[in-house]
């Protein structure tokens, strides 16, 4: 016996159903009579893992498709469950996703022969530069196929990734402000901490100890302290990067990772705060060695 | 035995200061001589010159005018970094308030001025250690300043002062943290010192201290008034 199937209330785009608003109803209160399909018979979809999520649906399950709420539609059996992939123009869409062969989608939408739009796979030649094949393809397309406009996919890709470079600038620029603001605010603690130590500075310097040396021992302690600092900056990241994608994915059913904590932005990181320790320990220091070793020590 | 050669000369010695547009002098023409072996106390009444005085000597200040020689060496006209070497292996510093690094134990704020001077670590080390049993710390070696009393870490400051073997111990009212107790203990300690042959000048408000000494030195108004040999040298034992 098979499953009960289950409706499916369908908003509908050229190849791929999207489902803004799911009303999972019971069949029975739809139709009187229990509708018998052969299993054989029926057609069979994809949905995506967000809509089997929410749905609560597997595979083998039969449901009804149908292009608008209160139409009789086919009955279809989930013979997939489709991931999303990591396409951040669909994160944020409360959509879902339904796949099906072109025939079967032209007979529910009853769209004919229509074809909104295609791919087509190119093989460039050895001789060919980069990109020079699918541009050759879309000039020929374009020369010979009325209707139609045909764009390689790599412009299709820089106009659909316009918005991402736009945020991806704001982002360093948010990047550079919140550095040179930590940098500044790290100089300062820095300036301040070694100025707390001016009485042992004093002290060094009264019983003998060089200019030098005592430079040496606060730059290697500033170093230090940022190394330290950078090395758990970079574990606390890492953490907090896993937590965000961990939410996030969950939230959206998708493997777009959020945030990335990269080997070079790691190394960045620790490169970027050795600098700043050696240079607000230098400057720190040659600050308090240039002070007479009395007025160090308050006298 | 000690020798009686002068371990410190100073010639009248003169220290300036500007002050509110005019010049004043904390030290003005002052002379000292002291022997190998003596014990010198430096009293008088607050702002009569006695830190001016003890800063010069040290190498921690230049006079304005005048000549200093300690050890044959003249002291009085040397760059920032012959006088911070000078600090570091021809005088002896003990200050009133300790001084000492937090964050090293008692046996590393000795090694501190042997390390600067780049002697071996196996001989720093034992140095230290004979040190600190010299001030009678030998059990607190590996205990950190804030482990110690007021009195403890003016002994290890002695012991770091006395790293370096200097020809002079220069201390600075080295009772004045202390109570009368801890006070006595360190007297009689700067006592042995010197029966042992090291020659010390101390500045002092402590009458008790400078009763000790072998020679009181009085200072009014930045020169010296009295110099009064209380114990002479062939006198120690």
């Amino acid at each position: 016996m098979p499953p009960a199937p289950r409706p499916l209330l369908a908003g509908l785009l050229a190849g791929v159903l999207l489902l803004p608003s799911l009303r999972p109803v019971p069949l029975r209160a739809q139709t009187q009579a229990p509708i018998r399909v052969p299993v054989a018979a029926r057609r069979t979809i994809a949905v995506d893992e967000r809509l089997a999520a929410a749905a609560g649906l597997a595979i083998g399950d039969t449901v009804r498709l149908a292009p608008t709420a209160g139409s009789l539609g086919d009955l279809v059996r989930i013979v997939a469950i489709t991931r999303r992939g990591a396409d951040p123009s669909e994160v944020a869409r409360n959509e879902f996703k339904v796949r099906l062969h072109l025939d079967h989608l032209q007979a529910v939408t009853g769209s004919g022969d229509r074809v909104g739009r295609f791919a087509v796979r190119s093989s460039a030649d050895a001789s060919d530069e980069p990109n020079a094949a699918p541009d050759r393809v879309a000039a020929a397309i374009n020369q010979a196929a009325f209707g139609f406009r045909a764009y390689p996919a790599s412009a299709v890709a820089v106009e659909t990734s316009s918005t991402f470079r736009v945020v991806n600038r704001f982002h360093r620029a948010i990047g550079v402000i919140t550095i040179v603001a930590s940098a500044i605010f790290l100089l300062c603690i820095t300036l301040l901490k070694v100025d707390e130590r001016r009485r042992d500075v004093g002290a060094l310097r009264l019983i003998g100890c060089s200019r030098a040396t005592v430079l040496r021992a606060i730059v290697l302690e500033a170093t230090l302290v940022a190394l330290i600092g950078s090395l758990l900056g970079a574990a606390l990241g890492w953490a907090a990067s896993a937590i965000v994608n961990w939410y996030y994915q969950g939230l959206y059913q998708t493997p777009l990772r959020f945030t990335l904590v990269t080997p070079g932005i790691v190394g960045f990181a620790v490169v970027l705060s050795l600098g700043l320790g050696v240079v607000s320990g230098l400057l720190a220091g040659r600050r308090l060695v240039r002070t007479a070793p009395l007025e160090l020590v308050g006298r | 035995m000690t020798s009686a050669a002068p371990v410190l000369s100073a010639q009248a010695i003169r220290r300036a200061y500007p002050l509110a547009g005019r010049s004043v002098e904390a030290v003005r023409g002052l002379s000292l001589e002291v022997m190998a072996g003596e014990w010198v106390a430096v009293v008088g009444t607050s702002g009569c010159g006695k830190s001016t005085l003890l800063n010069l000597l040290g190498a921690i200040d230049r006079p304005t005018t005048g000549r200093i020689v300690i050890a044959g060496r003249d002291v009085s006209a040397l760059g920032d970094a012959e006088a911070t070497r000078f600090r570091l292996t021809g005088v002896g510093f003990v200050f009133q308030r300790f001084y000492l690094m937090p964050t090293l134990t008692a046996a590393e704020n000795v090694e501190l001025p042997m390390a600067e001077a780049r002697v071996p670590r196996a001989q720093r080390e034992a140095r230290a250690r004979e040190l600190l049993a010299y001030v009678g710390l030998d059990g607190r070696a590996d205990h950190r300043p804030f482990q110690l009393s007021g009195g403890e870490q003016q002994r290890v400051a002695i012991a770091r002062a006395l790293a370096n073997r200097p020809a002079l111990l220069l201390a600075d009212e080295p009772t004045g943290e202390l109570d009368a107790r801890t006070g006595a203990e360190m007297i009689a300690l700067f006592d042995r010192l010197n029966r042992d042959g090291t020659t010390i000048v101390t500045v002092t408000h402590d009458e008790e201290l400078a009763q000790a000494a072998r020679r009181v030195v009085h200072m009014k108004d930045g020169v010296i008034v009295d110099d009064v040999l209380r114990r002479p040298l062939d006198a120690r034992a």
